[in-house]
C-alpha cells in the first residue's frame, strides 16, 4: 500500500494532471484576449517586368514588384500566452478564369512586444508571379496585412490588421531598359 | 532474478495472468480506438504529429506536439501551417502556405451535384470563387518553412505544386516539448524496448 512504487506512481500521476490542468487553463485564457489592432497599409507602386524563370530555363514569365508601406501597432496582440506573431502581406486577386489567388509577398516574425510597432517601407521579399506566366489579363489585386498569433500552448489564431482601400491594377509589362 | 515474480505468478494462478493480459490488451485497444476515432473526427490520417525538424523555428522546435484537422471542402489559406506528404517523400513535412492558387478542372457528375447543392452556402465560405457550377475549382498550394530561405518546390519530388490530396492536415493547436519522448525513442531504439518491456512486466506482475 505504502510501497515506494505506489508513492512514485501516485505522485507522478498527480503532478501530470496538475500540469495538464494548468496548461489547459492557460490555453483557454487566451480566448479572453480579443484585441484586434488595425494598421495602415498602402501600396506605393506596382511594376511588372518580363524575366526568365530560374527553375525552368527557357520559360519567360512576368514578375511583379510591389513597393508598399506598412505602419501598424500590434502590441495589443502580445499577452502572456503569445509566443510570436507571424506577420505577412498578401496579394489577393481573382484571375481571368474566375478563381481566387492568394500570394504572400512579404513576411516578418515578431517575437517581442518591443518589436511589435511595425513601420516598414519595402518591396516584396518573395517572387510574385501568376500561374499563367503573365499579368496581362489579371484584374486589379487587393493587398492585405494578415497575422498568425502563435501561443506558448493552445490554439493558433489568425487575423487581419490592414487592407488596401481600393484594388490596385497591374500595369502593362515594361522592359528593364528604360528608353 | 525473476524468482520472486515467478513465485507470485504461481501463487496467483493462471487465471490472474490471463486477466492481466486481457487488461493489457484492452489498454492497447482503447489507445488505438482513440487514435482512429480522432482521425475520423478530424478527417486526417494522423491528427497528432511530432515536429521532427527545425525548419519552422522559432515557431516549432523538435519535439513539439501539433494537433491537426483537415475538414473536407474547406479551402486552405495563406499563412496556414500544413503538414503534407508528397508521394516518394520520406516523412511528413510541417510548413506554412505561401501561395494558394485556384485552378479550374472539369468536374465529374457527382461533383456537379455537390456544387449545385452547395451553391446556397457558397456565400459564407467564399474563399474559392466558383463562377461556373459545372466546373470544379481545385486548389494548388506552395509552402515554405519559416526558417528556410526559399520555398519548398525542391521538396515536392518533381511536383510543381502541392495539391490537396497531399496535405495531411492543418495545424490548429500546439503543445510544446511533449513529443520529445518519441524522438528519444526513435534515436535510441533500446530505450523503446526497455520501456515496453518494463511496462509489460509491471502490468503482468502487479497485484491489485
Amino acid at each position: 500500500m505504502h510501497s515506494i512504487y505506489a508513492r512514485i506512481n501516485n505522485f507522478s500521476a498527480f503532478l501530470s494532471s496538475c500540469i495538464l490542468t494548468l496548461l489547459g487553463a492557460i490555453a483557454l485564457s487566451s480566448f479572453l484576449f480579443t484585441a484586434n489592432p488595425q494598421g495602415d497599409l498602402s501600396v506605393l507602386s506596382v511594376k511588372v517586368y518580363p524575366g526568365n524563370s530560374r527553375r525552368q530555363p527557357g520559360l519567360s514569365q512576368e514578375y511583379t514588384f510591389v513597393n508598399f508601406n506598412i505602419s501598424a501597432d500590434l502590441t495589443p496582440l502580445f499577452h502572456w500566452n503569445t509566443k510570436q506573431l507571424f506577420l505577412y502581406l498578401q496579394a489577393e486577386y481573382t484571375d481571368a478564369k474566375g478563381v481566387r489567388n492568394d500570394v504572400v509577398i512579404w513576411d516578418r516574425i515578431v517575437r517581442r512586444k518591443e518589436e511589435a510597432v511595425i513601420n516598414v517601407v519595402g518591396r516584396n521579399k518573395y517572387v510574385f508571379r501568376d500561374i499563367s506566366h503573365s499579368f496581362k489579363n489579371v484584374p486589379p489585386a487587393n493587398y492585405s496585412l494578415q497575422y498568425n498569433l502563435m501561443p506558448h500552448v493552445g490554439v493558433l489564431t489568425y487575423g487581419e490588421a490592414g487592407r488596401t482601400t481600393e484594388p490596385v491594377p497591374f500595369p502593362p509589362a515594361q522592359d528593364f531598359v528604360s528608353r | 532474478m525473476f524468482a520472486e515474480e515467478l513465485k507470485t505468478i504461481r501463487r496467483l494462478g493462471i487465471r490472474h495472468v490471463l486477466l492481466q493480459l486481457l487488461n493489457f490488451a484492452s489498454v492497447i485497444a482503447s489507445g488505438l480506438m482513440i487514435w482512429k476515432g480522432l482521425g475520423l473526427i478530424t478527417n486526417s490520417e494522423s491528427p497528432i504529429v511530432v515536429v521532427l525538424s527545425g525548419s519552422m523555428e522559432p515557431a516549432f522546435y523538435r519535439g513539439d506536439l501539433l494537433f491537426l484537422t483537415n475538414p473536407a471542402n474547406v479551402p486552405y489559406h495563406t499563412g496556414d501551417i500544413t503538414v503534407y506528404k508528397v508521394p516518394g517523400g520520406q516523412i511528413p513535412i510541417v510548413h506554412r502556405v505561401l501561395e494558394t492558387r485556384g485552378v479550374v478542372r472539369r468536374a465529374s457528375s457527382s461533383a456537379k451535384k455537390a456544387a449545385a447543392k452547395g451553391l446556397a452556402d457558397e456565400g459564407k465560405e467564399g474563399a474559392v470563387l466558383r463562377t461556373q457550377p459545372e466546373a470544379e475549382v481545385e486548389q494548388l498550394l506552395l509552402t515554405k518553412g519559416d526558417n528556410n530561405h526559399i520555398d519548398d518546390i525542391d521538396l515536392y519530388e518533381g511536383l510543381e505544386w502541392l495539391e490537396r490530396r497531399h496535405v495531411v492536415g492543418k495545424v490548429r493547436g500546439f503543445l510544446p516539448y511533449i513529443g520529445y519522448v518519441t524522438i528519444a525513442m526513435n534515436d535510441f531504439p533500446k530505450l523503446k524496448y526497455a520501456l515496453l518491456g518494463i511496462l509489460g512486466l509491471v502490468a503482468l506482475v502487479q497485484r491489485e
